[in-house]
């Protein structure tokens, strides 16, 4: 397209000489877009957790208080006894103990330490993980067993899914709202640079300059306010995400995130998509009423 | 060049703007429109300009049906026109080599083209040394000739100037006509909107006079003195209208070919020189 660089310069004229607009757009388009990042970002984590816990063969079995360390371990020989089971690694109460206190902090254990609540374990493995539903069937039939308290991985891992999903749900609800939100207000602030500029495209079309050729600086304008919302979206949500991710990782040791680094680049590129797009629709809902008036109906006289 | 047929205008607040206009004006005309404000000047600028479209009739812009024209050619008929404005419309904060040139980017033409054009164009109205003033350093009369200029920079085929003088200093506006005379004497065709009679008078061209929406005489050269005080808002006009109506009546294809047959510049009747009133003058 001939112009086509003065049209861009055009573009970042308009979103520097309506700076304040500008920024409350790019503030709002942010966190429309933090908030979508934060919420892929949760259930990216929430599937690689079921999947990890769907993979691993590890069952916790609890033992019924008041069996005695000794007889403990016979309860093991009968798990061990049972059709697929590869191994039941006696974990005791202590170790278990030790385990929470290392995690948890000092404070709260050392005053109950005298009367430990947990239960002695077996840590089961199991050969085949299709069999797992009968396999701890068997397992809840041995005396000594806590029936209620296996801990069964796949309620676990089902629980951790209904939470992912309940939390896209949610989410999609907040961004399409923060959606509606940002294009509201950044089609409003290229409406604002349009009327301030309302002589100048008067003057464009009475000249002939195409309907194209007018609306342009105007997509620029909306564009640079997106990819720049981007920019910095990707910033905060990386400073959020590895905040988060400290915190979590220091709490416990079973899980890790899934570094940003590996994310970086898509965040990046879904943000700079997500956010151009956004500034392009508000510029061009905000200019179609323009394009349809002619003359001195612009300028409003 | 650009041919009206029985045109009428009603806008939808009821206005009768223009009535039943029928004429044409061709390649390389001078002409003056004149008439009392609210008489219709606007409503045939504006028909002209494609900014408004007629509800009954006709207009031919270079051979092109208007009626027939889609939305996104509009730009490209409006090329063929530049518009002088009573108000200027100078972009403030641009200097006056960037007003000129603003109607070039408009219409995506590129910088080197720019930089050669705008310097020649601000020369032929006179305002070369200017070209880095802001408009509000000029006079009404300098800014109009920048107005010119930027009009002039596309190369256009017919100027259209509404009201040019009408902020201009009187001393100033025979320049202003003077210049426009100019540059319709390098083949552009001259459109001038105005009530100034007396300027009318000065500079021998075509009248076209509009009251309440009809065409109510149209005088070529040496034929312009006003009309009749006593004829005003009659209906009989029809004197100095009729012979021109019997060229109107064509058929389409004889429109929008060759004109040269039609040379009706010559045989207008003279009119008696005398006092003359203008509908401006009666309100």
């Amino acid at each position: 397209m001939k112009g086509f660089g003065y049209l861009v310069k055009e573009g970042f004229k308009n979103v520097w000489s309506n700076r304040i607009m500008s920024i409350a757009s790019i503030c709002v388009l942010i966190s429309c877009l933090v908030l979508t990042g934060a919420a892929a970002l949760f259930s990216l984590n929430v599937s690689k957790l079921v999947e990890e816990v769907g993979e691993s063969n590890e069952t916790i079995v609890y033992i019924q208080p008041g069996y005695s360390q000794l007889e403990a371990v016979y309860v093991g020989k009968e798990i061990e006894k049972v059709d697929n089971v590869a191994s039941a690694k006696f974990y005791s109460k202590e170790e278990a103990f030790e385990q929470y206190r290392k995690t948890l902090g000092d404070s709260l254990f050392s005053r109950i330490e005298d009367r430990n609540p947990l239960p002695d374990s077996f840590i089961v493995v199991m050969h085949d993980l299709s069999k797992y539903e009968e396999t701890v069937a068997k397992i809840q039939q041995i005396e000594g067993v806590d029936k209620d308290s296996i801990l069964n991985r796949k309620d676990f891992a089902d629980k951790l899914t209904r939470i992912s999903n309940l939390v896209t749900i949610i989410s999609i609800g907040v961004v399409a709202a923060l959606l509606i939100i940002s294009l509201f207000i950044i089609a409003n602030t290229i409406r604002a640079t349009m009327y301030s500029r309302r002589f100048e495209i008067s003057i464009m079309k009475s000249v002939g300059a195409t309907n194209s050729f007018v609306r342009m600086p105007f997509l620029v304008e909306g564009m640079i306010i997106g990819l720049i919302s981007a920019i910095i979206a990707t910033g905060v949500l990386a400073l959020v995400y590895q905040g988060v991710g400290m915190v979590v990782e220091n709490a416990q040791s079973l899980f890790s995130f899934i570094p940003y680094t590996d994310l970086l680049p898509y965040v990046a590129v879904a943000f700079a998509v997500f956010g151009v797009f956004v500034g392009f629709c508000g510029g061009f809902l905000s200019i179609r009423k323009y394009l349809k008036m002619e003359g001195n109906e612009i300028l409003g006289w | 060049m650009i041919e009206f047929q029985n045109v009428s205008k009603t806008y939808p607040n009821g206005t009768h703007a223009l009535h039943d206009v029928s004429l044409r004006i061709d390649k390389g005309e001078f002409v003056f429109i004149v008439g009392a404000s609210g008489a219709g000047k606007s409503t045939f600028l504006k028909l002209i300009m494609h900014e408004e479209t007629p509800t009954s009739g006709e207009i031919i812009i270079n051979g092109n049906k208007l009626s027939k024209l889609k939305r996104r050619d509009v730009p490209y008929l409006r090329r063929h026109m530049g518009i002088v404005f009573q108000d200027f419309r100078l972009i403030e904060k641009m200097t006056v080599f960037d007003n000129v040139a603003f109607a070039m980017r408009a219409v995506g033409e590129n910088t080197a083209t720019i930089k050669k054009r705008v310097p020649y164009v601000l020369d032929l109205v006179g305002l070369k040394d200017k070209m880095k003033n802001k408009p509000s350093e000029l006079s009404g009369g300098e800014q109009q000739r920048v107005s010119l200029a930027r009009a002039l920079v596309n190369n256009p085929e017919i100027i259209v100037a509404d009201e040019p003088t009408g902020n201009v200093d009187p001393e100033l506006s025979h320049e202003i006509i003077e210049l426009l005379n100019e540059i319709n004497s390098m083949g552009t065709t001259v459109l001038v909107v105005t009530h100034e009679h007396e300027l009318v008078r000065e500079f021998n061209q075509r009248v076209i006079a509009i009251d309440k929406g009809h065409v109510i005489s149209d005088n070529h050269r040496r034929g312009y003195s006003g009309y009749e005080s006593e004829n005003f808002g009659d209906e009989d006009y029809s004197l100095s209208y009729s012979e021109y109506e019997e060229d109107m009546d064509l058929t389409d294809d004889e429109l929008t070919d060759d004109y040269s047959g039609y040379a009706y510049d010559d045989d207008e009747p003279d009119y008696p020189d005398g006092v003359v009133v203008m509908p401006d003058d009666q309100a």
